[in-house]
């Protein structure tokens, strides 16, 4: 049940966060659902290393509606290649204004659910289109 | 990223955050604000614009996309909708996943104000078993809801069997029994 319009509540929820209890409240949200709901999936990347990652996301990017997303893993390094993001396609396809700290989420949530599975997560770009990548927490400097 | 496909898991999550973090009025306000005002705006542009007619076009519409099992049933001066087999709570139960004590709630939580404010009453009963059903009528013309089959004919959802073998909450004219 892949509705893309649930993309507006969750656009809608972000901004209620941001209005309500500020930047601090968001950030706190997005903390506690990486930890809490996303607990499951950080023990499945724990146990199953970066070819659970890779699997994950690969599968994640196939039922999201609209996007155009690449996964690969390179060695050490599973990376998305969003070209093109689901959520925010379908909110400025119909006219929605996307929360200024959108993107953002990611960094947060997957942040956090990443580093509960022993992992660290970066991303550069954003507005539509980023690059996303999951590395073992002791590594150094992830390739970009 | 936080996907639509796991949406009705992490709305869910999000309704006992809210209440346990920021009390039960927030979480009333976040239905009111966030999902009726903000991201229904295109359910309220419909109604607005439409009223019985609009509502058809925005639970056609959305309906259809969460693969729902539903009847919907409208009339001159009445819009009704027998839900069969919710996709949402569906989801949760399929997964033994409900975070928050009653995720039914959150539907009278947006839809009730929003028709408020465009003039309409609410009757509507849900089991918490994945099956409710829905009148809407102008409040200036609301009476009792239709009895069973009335207006749906068989495909009543108060006719299932099953549609007792529980607790259920009831709404007339917008107010909780």
């Amino acid at each position: 049940m892949a509705a893309p319009d649930f993309y507006f509540a969750i656009n809608a929820t972000f901004r209620f966060f941001y209005e309500r209890w500020g930047e601090e409240g968001l950030t706190r949200y997005w903390e506690a659902l990486g930890r809490e709901y996303f607990a499951p999936l950080s023990r499945h990347f724990r146990e199953g290393g970066l070819a659970a990652v890779e699997e994950y996301w690969r599968d994640f990017f196939a039922a999201e509606p609209g996007g155009e997303v690449t996964v690969r893993r390179d060695g050490e390094q599973v990376t998305l290649e969003v070209r093109v993001c689901p959520a925010i396609r379908h909110l400025r396809a119909h006219g929605r204004e996307v929360m200024p700290l959108y993107c953002r989420h990611c960094d947060v949530v997957s942040g956090t659910i990443a580093r509960e599975a022993g992992l660290r997560f970066g991303r550069e770009g954003g507005d539509g289109a980023c690059r996303q990548w999951f590395a073992p927490a002791g590594e150094g400097e992830a390739r970009r | 990223m936080i996907g639509c496909q796991d949406f009705c898991g992490h709305y869910d999550w999000t309704f006992a955050y809210l209440q346990r973090e920021y009390g039960e009025e927030a979480l009333r306000d976040y239905w009111e604000q966030a999902i009726a005002r903000d991201s229904q705006a295109h359910a309220r542009a419909l109604i607005a614009a439409k009223g019985f007619q609009g509502m058809a076009e925005y639970w056609g519409h959305t309906l259809a996309e969460e693969e729902a099992g539903y009847v919907a049933t409208a009339g001159a001066n009445y819009y009704r909708v027998d839900m069969h087999r919710c996709p949402s709570l569906g989801f949760l139960l399929e997964r033994g996943q409900q975070q928050f004590a009653d995720y039914c709630e959150h539907c009278i939580g947006w839809i009730g104000p929003l028709m408020a404010d465009y003039g309409f009453a609410i009757d509507h009963a849900h089991n918490h078993r994945g099956q409710c059903w829905w009148e809407f009528r102008r409040a200036s013309e609301a009476g009792a809801p239709s009895a069973p089959g009335e207006v749906a004919g068989p495909k009543d959802v108060r006719l299932r069997q099953d549609w007792e073998s529980g607790p259920i909450d009831r709404y007339l004219r917008s107010r909780r029994e």
